[in-house]
């Protein structure tokens, strides 16, 4: 679908991961389309089991375990990723495409230094000598605002608070210059404070470099201050995209209204936009996924799964009723 | 006022295997609560939230200070807090990790009930109105916690503070591990079971928009002092200490055009509490900083009824920005933009009071 004219960057293409099971598999993700711009940070809000961190992973070509990759392209560069062999795909990842994800400390190697950790990256990705790949870590270490990086490069991990682990885990992603990064909720649980440091940072970078963001969050207020368009995810479909603005300020989907009805501190606005939890999950074979929650549902909607329309210039929403703010 | 809870003067270190230095994780905390009130405690990590909390439920013993409850001292020795058989109760952070993967639900939230030497039909009965009381379906008393989502696993940790009845109740950053829907119903329902019952909240977190709406008082926490406290809307509205006005600038509200203004914007992190530093202990991050604040640390200066702050430049800290109430102009947008119809002109009942 046409969202804006200008050639994306990368490009989602009706992309189907399932996790097979014993007598069924598990569509987790059910055809989704996204187009990222150059420069451009595209948020990606929902709950947890939406199915953010399989797009995430699926994107790079690497499904959680169990995972399936049915259907779909990702069309990065003129080529589909998702076609590449392994080790085209490998060079590819950490130096073209970057992820960062949250808990860094897991993803650190707790035996080797911080800096020869870095200097690693550069050395497998861009072929640079051990003298050159030392002087770029401690380069990105001083971009990522590590205070006295000299001294870092010689820290194990262990030896980090959380927001410096998190930005050394940024440092790595971005060493190479990577055109595209995923950010799978790497702010979360850092405090504040730093959450608001690495925001700027990450957004400078991306800025700087000229590169794009895929930004994935379950703080839908990142969301509205960092990212230039917001997608809302809902049972392995995007239900809403649109402009921050016409998001958050004219949201369409009855979804996106009960997510913001959720952080709005309001419980009659909550009960306006939410169904009493039956404690059965139905899976919704037909029509909408959301309609089992949805609080304005007709009898169509558990019929007919909606189509992904365009509401006004650049705001999609998969629903046959979508709200006006006419 | 007849406070339940008084903290005065406390203190807490850790010693540091091997060395003669002590992590100074408490510095001089004293606060009160009273009945049916909540007090939210708010700070980064590291800021000694947590460990003031543990010393209040009886998790730690401070290095000094006292903790009184009711006007009694139950933080000199161990023996103290008899007695005090469910008054004080607690709710931590992940309700996977706090409950007992083998035991079932009805036994987790009963268990609380065992020193107080009470019958097993007693004991039933308070179980089930328990798990009514945070609106879970009574069959899943036989459950385990694996088979129950992690914000119906918070409810059962709720459910089991609540089993006692206690007086005061320490929710150490009860919402933060949920999703946006489960952590608004945990705050209904702790804003509901206090008005039930008047029960006092501690409630520790660094969600401040969320500290915002369910506490009355607020006390922000810096390497282990409070450095400024006092009724919420007071503290949100106008901080007078670069600290809170700094923490308070960095959340982030769902609306892309509100924002909270603030001329101190945090650089770095917080720093070691091991070498404190000899003045205040924000001087090497704040943009107010004078050479006084270096050397001395500011003394407790009071700013309206209830407000306290520790700062020499309190005045032009709460200068520098107009006074704004952003959470509640926030809530006013939030009715004005969901408060719609469909374009099939299905009406959403949405009533404005």
């Amino acid at each position: 679908m046409a969202e804006t004219s200008a050639a994306p960057l990368i490009a989602i293409m009706d992309l189907h991961v399932d996790f097979p099971g014993a007598n069924e598999s598990k569509e987790v993700l059910k055809g989704v389309s996204l187009t990222v711009q150059p420069g451009e940070i595209l948020g990606l809000v929902g709950e947890s089991g939406a199915g953010k961190t399989t797009l995430a992973r699926s994107i790079l070509g690497v499904p959680p375990t169990s995972g399936r990759i049915a259907a779909g392209k990702v069309i990065f560069e003129d080529r589909n990723i998702l076609d590449l062999p392994e080790p085209e795909l490998r060079k590819l990842r950490g130096s073209r495409l970057s992820i960062v994800v949250p808990n860094p400390r897991a993803e650190l190697n707790p035996t080797m230094t911080v800096g020869k950790q870095i200097a690693a990256m550069a050395r497998i990705h861009l072929g640079v000598d051990r003298a050159e790949a030392t002087r770029l870590a401690l380069a990105i270490l001083r971009d990522v605002h590590i205070p006295d990086p000299r001294r870092r490069m010689n820290a194990y991990p262990h030896e980090l608070s959380g927001g410096m682990a998190q930005r050394v885990v940024i440092a790595m992603a971005l060493i190479c210059d990577p055109a595209f990064i995923i950010s799978d909720d790497a702010t979360s649980g850092l405090d504040v404070t730093v959450q608001a440091q690495i925001l700027s940072l990450l957004g400078g970078l991306a800025a700087d470099h000229g590169s794009a963001m895929l930004f994935i969050t379950r703080d839908i207020g990142i969301a509205a201050h960092f990212c230039d368009r917001v997608a809302v995810m809902y049972s392995g479909e995007i239900m809403e995209l649109a402009s921050r603005e016409n998001l958050f300020l004219r949201p369409a989907h009855p979804y996106t209204l009960m997510l913001l009805a959720a952080f709005s501190h309001s419980p009659k606005l909550r009960d306006a936009w939410s169904v009493p939890e039956t404690g059965v999950r139905q899976t919704q074979k037909e029509g909408c996924s959301y309609s089992s929650r949805c609080p304005i549902a007709q009898p169509v909607c558990s019929e007919r799964r909606p189509p992904f329309v365009e509401i006004r210039p650049g705001h999609f929403a998969r629903c046959h009723f979508p709200v006006s703010h006419e | 006022m007849n406070a339940i809870l008084t903290v005065e003067n406390l203190f807490k270190q850790f010693p540091i295997a091997g060395s003669k230095q002590v992590v100074q994780a408490i510095n001089d905390v004293s606060f009160s609560i009273q009945p049916g009130e909540t007090l939210g405690l708010v700070g980064e990590s590291g800021s000694g939230k947590t460990t003031v909390g543990r010393c209040i439920i009886g998790l730690l013993e401070p290095s000094a200070g006292t903790i009184h409850f009711h006007g009694k001292l139950i933080s000199d020795r161990r023996g103290s807090r008899r007695g005090l058989a469910g008054k004080i109760q607690f709710v931590f952070q992940e309700p996977a990790e706090s409950l007992d993967p083998r035991m079932k639900i009805g036994q987790s939230i009963s268990e609380p009930l065992l020193p107080m030497k009470l019958d097993r039909t007693t004991r039933e009965r308070k179980t089930l109105e328990a798990i009514r009381l945070v609106r879970l379906d009574p069959d899943l008393l036989d459950d385990y916690p694996s088979e129950l989502s992690a914000g119906q696993q918070q409810r059962v940790g709720i459910a089991r503070a609540m089993v006692t009845q206690p007086e005061l109740v320490v929710l150490d950053e009860p919402t933060s591990a949920l999703d946006p829907t489960a952590r608004a119903e945990i705050i209904d329902l702790l804003q509901r079971i206090q008005a039930e019952r008047n029960t006092a909240y501690l409630f520790i977190s660094h969600d401040l928009s969320t500290v915002r709406f369910i506490s009355h008082r607020v006390a922000v926490m810096y390497l282990g002092m409070i450095v400024e406290q006092g009724d919420a809307a007071d503290v949100f509205n106008r901080p007078h200490h670069p600290y809170a006005s700094g923490l308070l600038s960095s959340v982030l509200l769902p609306h892309p055009h509100l924002k909270i203004e603030s001329s101190v914007s945090l650089k770095g992190e917080i720093p070691s509490p091991i070498n404190l530093p000899k003045g205040c202990f924000l001087a090497s991050r704040c943009p107010f900083v004078i050479d006084r604040c270096r050397t001395e640390m500011p003394p407790m200066s009071i700013v309206g009824d209830g407000h306290f702050v520790y700062c020499f430049r309190h005045e032009d800290v709460a200068a520098s920005v107009p006074a704004s109430d952003t959470f509640n102009v926030f809530m006013r947008e939030a009715e004005r933009i969901l408060g719609r119809r469909t374009s099939t002109g299905l009406p959403i009942q949405i009533h404005s009071n």
